[in-house]
């Protein structure tokens, strides 16, 4: 067999099993396990196309929407690729709605958010996974129930506080909101980067004479960087992406983030849909992006876990 | 807050498996050995000794979950047994109503239609979602690199799109006249003309497009996760049953299936807290309409706080939803949980 592994009975008792690092890429898309059995491809193949175009069909008619001229958008029947390509979407998308104050908006909130959580949460972490002390399993499962509560649950008393403090409309109002929820995550994904990290290297640090945030800083950051960088991309995902919080939370137009604009672009708009699917490419751009990035360490970790079971 | 509810990467409920790394091959039925016990996951295997040093650690992070999360939640109960509207916005002072939130809420004429239909929707999505995730998935296993590499792409940029675009690319898709669905249905010539349709504003159509929706979003995630277990299945296994004869199907059943349910397990619950959960493409979509057809919990929620400004009767849905969320993700909780003691 050309399995690309070890056969499973040595790889199932192996004792590097438990510390093997999330960094490691998993086989998400490459190396499968070979079928011997060679039924014909035909069938399941013709599935897996007509699968593909379904799927990808709501994102290619965004995409060829978004590059047609206005007469070629509202046609009775529709017109499968744009017969005179265009910008002027992208154009009237950029220059016309303030787009870029939104930008901005978003990203002053989403960066601010993400960087105070991720800074804050990579020390809770580390106490959470390096140290044992009193109180800690009850930390880690209210952090874990945190996840649980329903979207608008959190958000009827923070409006109605923040309404209280004057920081509805406000930038730090919308990043409090958003280190709400996005920092009880980040604690529990990076405590789990922590623990995958052998113990074996801080006891060298230890007996070389360095002390606790000697270590903390120079042995165990180096070493769990990619698991906070991914944290951080699915945090700025997570906080990009919203739309209730910061539709609650923001008043004035020239406050709104990207999302509370597109949501409310073709109200503004009537049927403008060219200039609404190309602010929609535009938008989501980032998102995708990003998240190629990080794709396969998230399947890759679910499965660890769940087979584990 | 909606943020960790949503089907993004960063679902906080995704990561439980990222510490425990690689687990070799998956053994099915009657393998004794649980994978992963070995000398690197010993207990207390902790270093860093120090009596302040965690305190000072967990600090930052505990003055914001207390003043944002902790402190908000105990005002959500507070605010549900209190005459919470406009004028106590205005005059900041809210007189307690004891439960009269509680009752208003519970013998409102929607109370029991939404709670039925937030299970009934929530169910189809799920159902739908780990359906069309489980076929797409044993899909991938025979497939060659080619088509396997096509569609994971497709599905990963599925999964991507910000729930927001899509909500906005499916106005557009089901758009009466110029909708391009409208018009493939209709040239399909079974279902008779809906080229003017308005599904958003249809009561049985509505429900439609915002179940496609979901579920078209939904099916990457269950499926490449699926799809990852099974390729984690010892090839051996599917020799053996074909030396003995056995059908596809018959494989699928005996050895595919019962490798999968700690998975399958593991994705029902993720796609149940977050189908519950969904709002944005409900709003965006139908605005809980048209006749309450696709008015869940959460929508509910959000039109009783923050269009009727009823915030005590919103907080007390609200404080329902999270105890009905509770009881149905107990069992995951406390399995992690478990599952995860010798690192807690």
């Amino acid at each position: 067999m050309t399995a690309p592994t070890v056969t499973p009975t040595t790889s199932a008792s192996a004792p590097t099993a438990g510390s093997g690092s999330p960094a490691v890429p998993a086989p998400t898309v490459a190396a499968p396990v070979r079928r011997r059995r060679r039924r014909p491809r035909v069938l399941v193949n013709v599935i897996a196309v007509a699968f593909c175009l379904v799927w990808v069909f709501p994102i290619y008619w965004m995409v060829n929407t978004a590059f047609k001229p206005s007469d070629e958008v509202t046609t009775l029947t529709p017109i499968w690729f744009p017969l005179r390509p265009t910008l002027e979407n992208f154009t009237r998308a950029l220059t016309q709605d303030g787009f870029l104050v939104y930008l901005r908006n978003s990203a002053i909130v989403v960066v601010s958010a993400v960087l105070l959580s991720i800074v804050v949460g990579f020390l809770a972490s580390a106490a959470l996974s390096r140290f044992r002390f009193r109180g800690r399993r009850a930390i880690l499962v209210a952090i874990l129930f945190v996840q649980m509560i329903p979207s608008g649950a959190l958000l009827i008393p923070l409006f109605l506080s923040f309404q209280t403090l004057g920081l509805l409309n406000s930038y730090i109002g919308l990043i409090l909101a958003y280190v709400a929820s996005v920092l009880p995550f980040s604690i529990w994904v990076m405590r789990g980067f922590f623990v995958a990290v052998p113990v074996e290297i801080e006891e060298a640090a230890k007996v070389d004479g360095a002390g606790t945030f000697r270590i903390l800083w120079s042995v165990l950051f180096p070493l769990v960087m990619p698991g906070v960088i991914a944290t951080s991309v699915f945090a700025f995902i997570a906080a990009w992406n919203d739309y209730l919080t910061a539709y609650v939370m923001l008043k004035d137009q020239g406050m709104y983030t990207l999302p509370v604009w597109l949501a409310g672009f073709s109200t503004n708009k009537g049927t403008d849909f060219g200039g609404l699917m190309a602010a929609s490419v535009l938008f989501s751009i980032p998102v995708v992006v990003f998240f190629l990035i990080v794709q396969r360490r998230l399947v890759s970790g679910m499965t660890a876990g769940a087979v584990k079971g | 807050m909606t943020s960790t509810a949503e089907r993004v990467p960063g679902s906080a409920q995704a990561e439980p498996g990222t510490r425990r790394g690689g687990t070799g091959r998956f053994r099915p039925a009657g393998s004794a050995s649980r994978g992963g016990r070995g000398p690197g996951r010993t207990p207390g295997r902790r270093s860093l000794t120090s009596s302040r040093a965690p305190l000072v650690l967990l600090a930052p992070a505990a003055i914001l979950l207390l003043a944002l999360v902790v402190y908000p939640l105990v005002r959500l109960l507070v605010i549900s047994f209190q005459d919470y509207g406009l004028r106590a916005i205005f005059t900041g002072q809210a007189g307690f109503a004891g439960f009269s939130n509680y009752t208003n809420v519970l013998t409102d004429a929607s109370f029991w239609p939404v709670i039925l239909r937030t299970a009934l929707v929530t169910g189809a999505m799920v159902i739908g979602t780990i359906g069309i995730g489980m076929a797409v998935s044993q899909m991938l296993t025979r497939l060659g690199v080619v088509m396997r590499t096509v569609v994971s792409v497709v599905l990963v940029l599925a999964w991507a799109m910000p729930n927001v675009a899509s909500s906005l690319v499916w106005q557009w898709l089901f758009q009466p006249f110029y909708g391009v669905l409208n018009w493939l249905i209709t040239q399909l010539g079974v279902f008779g003309d809906h080229t003017q349709d308005n599904w958003a504003s249809t009561p049985g159509q509505a429900l439609t497009i915002v179940l496609s929706l979901v579920i078209w979003q939904a099916v990457p995630f269950v499926a490449l996760t699926l799809y990852a277990a099974q390729s984690q299945i010892a090839p051996e296994y599917y020799e053996a049953g074909s030396l003995d004869g056995a059908s596809a199907w018959s494989m699928y059943r005996a050895i595919t299936l019962p490798a999968l349910v700690p998975t399958l397990l593991l994705v029902t619950i993720l796609s149940v807290i977050w189908d519950f959960n969904v709002f944005n493409q409900i709003w965006l979509l139908t605005k809980g309409g048209p006749e309450d057809t696709t008015l869940t919990l959460g929508i509910w929620t959000f039109v009783q706080s923050f269009v009727s400004n009823a915030y005590g009767q919103g907080a007390a849905i609200a404080v329902i939803s999270t105890l009905i969320l509770g009881a149905l993700t107990s069992y995951y909780i406390r399995r992690l949980v478990r599952s995860g003691e010798e690192d807690l």
